[in-house]
């Protein structure tokens, strides 16, 4: 039952110690929360514009190019449509930013009031195995005024699809 | 040398930490492992039970080392039965009083159903084993190095009731209990260091815990991050 007595004095200091296991704790945790905010929030590029009748653009994961992004639209902060970013546009292969351009989307926009409108695209990644649902904001908000016609006029300077989209040029 | 402060000598640790500053350093850095565990990693690494592992196995081989270090033998710690009546007489009365709180705060928390024993889980068999654990730490490691520290007595007593609510947050009748639990538990350690009894009384009172509180008043025994789960 007895403790087996220290027979000789310990090269290692009590101190020493002590300061290792926080640094050992410092560097786990810190490379845990790395690990699980690339996890969460991966690196989505995208991009989005105003057309008469619809909101498109496109968005992509960096880190896993293969996949088709779930996008979400809000108008005013408001929840209006979602789909899934896998229309064809070809842009994102002249631009470089994947070897496949199949992560386009198109969402047509009705039944909103005449006036000023802002819209923002949003990127949906899910993890922890459907444990947890981020949201990320696709390329920057969208101003844009609805016509008596129901037709949409977009409120930025200029349209940029006519732009071929590069890695250095894009909004991401 | 006395049955309750026996190898509470320890080596210098240097010139420039003291050794009452250093047994404190010891008790924060115990501590806050057991808060990352709770707090840090369950939000970030759920369902991963071997990541929350690490900073526990951490500070198990720290407090081994520490002994070691100290030259503490498993006796001086509390692993003894030669003081086992004398540290039971003294938690005689202590456990049966909170058994019964417990047994009223569960009959009184019953619906019209009435009041009812919940089936006994397996996993409830390791509880004391894992009532001694917690016991050695809390008591056979916190416990001594506070006396360390700032000496024997009520202040201890206090700072360890203190801290062992403190690692049952936000639960907060399982705060308000570990803290009227460590309390009798820390002064009963200064006055017979005996793990064994400790782990008896300890598991005795979780078990009833267990078996007789509704587990939406208990939130089934969880703290720190998990108990939002």
């Amino acid at each position: 039952m007895q403790y087996k007595a220290k027979m000789s004095k310990p090269s290692l200091n009590l101190v020493h110690v002590l300061v290792a296991k926080s640094i050992i704790e410092t560097l786990f945790v810190s490379t845990l929360v790395v690990v699980y905010f690339l996890d969460v929030f991966p690196h989505i590029h995208g991009w989005g514009e105003v057309t008469p009748p619809t909101i498109s653009g496109w968005a992509l994961n960096s880190r896993n190019p293969n996949e088709r992004v779930e996008v979400q639209l809000f108008v005013d902060n408001k929840f209006v449509a979602r789909t899934i970013a896998s229309q064809s546009w070809p842009e994102i292969v002249e631009g470089g930013w994947s070897k496949d351009e199949w992560h386009g989307f198109t969402i047509p926009v009705s039944a909103i009031e005449s006036g000023y409108h802002e819209a923002r695209v949003y990127a949906i990644h899910d993890s922890g195995g459907g444990a947890r649902k981020t949201l990320q904001l696709v390329g920057h908000p969208l101003r844009f005024q609805v016509m008596p016609d129901g037709t949409l006029k977009s409120l930025e300077p200029s349209s940029r699809r006519s732009r071929v989209a590069t890695p250095e040029k894009s909004i991401d | 040398m006395t049955e309750d402060t026996e190898n509470l000598n320890s080596n210098s640790a240097g010139p420039a930490v003291t050794d009452k500053g250093l047994a404190l350093w010891e008790v924060i850095s115990v501590i806050s492992s057991c808060l990352i565990a709770q707090w840090a990693l369950v939000p970030i690494a759920p369902g991963h039970g071997f990541v929350k592992a690490v900073p526990i196995l951490l500070a198990f081989g720290f407090m081994i080392f520490s002994h070691w270090y100290r030259g503490e033998t498993l006796r001086a710690i509390g692993f003894r039965l030669d003081n086992f009546v004398a540290a039971g007489r003294i938690l005689l009365l202590p456990t049966v009083g909170a058994v019964t709180l417990v047994l009223i705060l569960g009959w009184s928390l019953s619906n019209e159903a009435g009041f009812v024993l919940r089936p006994l889980k397996p996993q409830l068999l390791l509880l004391p084993f894992w009532a001694l654990i917690q016991q050695y730490a809390l008591q056979g490691f916190i416990n001594r190095r506070l006396q360390m520290s700032v000496g024997k007595g009520l202040k201890v007593t206090l700072l360890v009731g203190l801290l062992f609510a403190l690692l049952h947050l936000p639960n907060p009748l399982l705060t308000s209990l570990t803290l009227l639990g460590g309390l009798i538990w820390a002064a009963a350690y200064q006055r017979h260091p005996n793990l064994f009894v400790l782990g008896i009384s300890h598991a005795l009172i979780s078990l009833t815990l267990a078996l007789v509180i509704p587990p939406g008043v208990i939130n089934s025994l969880r703290v720190g991050f998990r108990y939002f789960n």
